[in-house]
């Protein structure tokens, strides 16, 4: 019993940051049904950004720096919509252009990346990096249970800013039926605008609640985009909370996988999780059955 | 107060209005008949702007529409209850009607706004906590209009408020707009199939066939005039 606890509280605290960094990609699918493949990259930029404040002289603590790292985000996630993605909205012949555009902005970061700091590993080590508690005789450790605490607190801003806000509302009405949203008077490029930057934003956040514990490279998305989308697809497209659930769950499952079968070999675990829930449910856990009324 | 004129749009190359001409003065309502695929709601996505037009043009209050976005023109108080209701399913009655005061105009006379139409639909009172998904397809019509209103139209487009509807639920929908236009001054163009009920609120009709404007005529003239009922209203008459 104790085995599997010490295998599922890290599982539930990694999983926070998942269920973080792929409520980013729920969003901007739900608003402006753009699948942005671009959305780890941009996690990868977030985490050299929170490298730079930390190693650059600055001594920024990671956590402390999130602030700033979601201000600079989400100014960037608005430009990114302002001079391309905006471009490829809409008709349904402009996904293809929507996949191309976005995989190609990935590779750019990537390789700008790999030019301005090589391909050598980063790391950010603060002083509590190795720092742990034990409540009973499970081990917790500080950086991922601080990692855990801020994920659940910008889900519950963004549940605030999504249920009580103006601009919230306006990006919620959007995501359910743009046209309906356009006769309310709501201007859908703006509130895409504000929907790919927020979007982009949290997905930052959980790179830099990311980084005391796992190493930077210019490829570092890799290891994160496979577990994005499975959170997004089995939480249901569209469902910012779904995809929530969905990566507290991948969390969970590659953790406590463990406890039977090697780490290695977690990933596996994860997709027969999902290939069940999509036999089961095809919308995903929480996705709405599409119908006409 | 609306002036289109020679008015052509489409989707995608396949015309849907042929020279149009048409207008709505200062307080009038005006009802759009005709049979189903006449064009009917394309004329009503064009003057709200989610259909461009291919050529000719509207006004509105003498300012060219055709340039401006829809969300602009929804400001500038035309405002559009679509066909087949389109109510934010997922949230509450009371969040659907904040949303259809979103711009700051509006949103600046929400409450008094609120009151105007829980008067108009009182069924709506009691459901402000529920979901719009959970209520039944004529309280969502009541609930469609009166997200419209909230928006304080000066040109309300009702899309077939009727559509789907039960006839005792499409009389209350009906009741309903009496009650509204009793009370506002704002000028409204009604699609309809159910012809009577629509011209029973409105001063003056156009008969739509093929995105071309087939009859002009006061509803007088249709409700009065043997020929043109049997021509343009069918047996509803």
């Amino acid at each position: 019993m104790v085995e599997f606890l010490q295998f599922l509280v890290p599982g539930i605290l990694i999983g926070g940051v998942y269920a973080l960094l792929a409520s980013g990609l729920g969003l901007i699918f739900g608003v402006m049904r753009v699948v942005n493949f671009a959305q780890a990259d941009f996690m990868m930029l977030a985490m050299y950004l929170s490298w730079a404040l930390f190693a650059g002289g600055f001594g920024l603590d990671p956590f402390l720096a999130v602030p700033a790292v979601f201000v600079v985000f989400l100014l960037l996630g608005m430009a990114v919509h302002w001079l391309f993605i905006r471009f490829v909205i809409g008709r349904r012949e402009n996904h293809d252009a929507q996949v191309i555009l976005t995989i190609g902005l990935g590779l750019i970061f990537q390789n700008l990346i790999l030019i301005k700091y090589s391909s050598e590993p980063r790391v950010v080590a603060p002083s509590y990096a190795n720092a742990g508690d034990f409540i009973g005789d499970i081990f917790i450790s500080r950086v991922r249970l601080y990692a855990f605490l801020l994920s659940v607190l910008v889900a519950a801003l963004l549940f605030v800013f999504l249920n009580r806000s103006r601009t919230g509302r306006a990006i919620r009405a959007a995501s359910e039926n743009w046209e309906a949203a356009t006769y309310m008077g709501i201007d859908i490029d703006r509130t895409n605008r504000i929907a790919f930057g927020v979007g982009v934003a949290l997905t930052a956040v959980g790179g830099s609640a990311l980084v005391t514990f796992q190493s930077i490279t210019p490829f570092v998305g890799f290891r994160f985009v496979v577990v994005m989308f499975a959170a997004v697809v089995l939480g249901g497209l569209g469902s910012v909370s779904g995809a929530f659930v969905g990566g507290v769950l991948i969390g969970i499952i590659q953790s406590v996988s463990q406890v039977w079968t090697s780490a290695a070999v977690k990933n596996v675990w994860v997709f027969a999780l999902f290939l069940l829930i999509l036999y089961v449910r095809p919308n995903g856990l929480f996705g709405k059955v599409q119908r006409a009324i | 107060m609306l002036e289109i004129s020679d008015l052509s749009a489409g989707y995608d190359g396949v015309p849907a209005l042929r020279s149009i001409n048409f207008r709505v003065g200062p307080q009038e309502h005006v009802a759009i008949l005709g049979p189903n695929g006449a064009g009917k709601t394309t004329l009503l996505k064009t003057i709200s702007g989610t259909v461009e037009a291919d050529s000719g043009s509207i006004r509105f209050d003498g300012q060219d529409l055709l340039p401006q976005s829809p969300h602009k023109r929804v400001e500038a108080g035309i405002v559009h209850v679509p066909q087949g209701r389109m109510i934010f399913a997922s949230m509450t009655v009371a969040d659907n009607l904040r949303l259809g005061s979103h711009r700051r105009f509006a949103r600046d006379r929400h409450d008094e706004r609120r009151e105007l139409v829980l008067d108009i639909f009182p069924a709506l009172a009691d459901m402000l906590g529920r979901d719009g998904g959970a209520l039944s397809g004529g309280q969502q019509q009541m609930l469609a209009v009166a997200r419209g209103v909230m928006a304080c139209p000066r040109l309300l487009m009702l899309d077939e408020p009727s559509m789907g509807l039960a006839p005792r639920a499409a009389d209350d929908i009906f009741e309903g707009i009496a009650r509204l236009l009793k009370s506002e001054t704002t000028a409204m163009i009604v699609v309809e199939q159910r012809a009577h009920e629509a011209l029973e609120v409105c001063d003056r009709a156009y008969v739509l066939e093929s995105g071309e404007v087939a009859l002009e005529a006061t509803n007088r003239e249709l409700l009065t005039d043997e020929r043109l009922a049997a021509a343009y209203l069918g047996s509803e008459i």
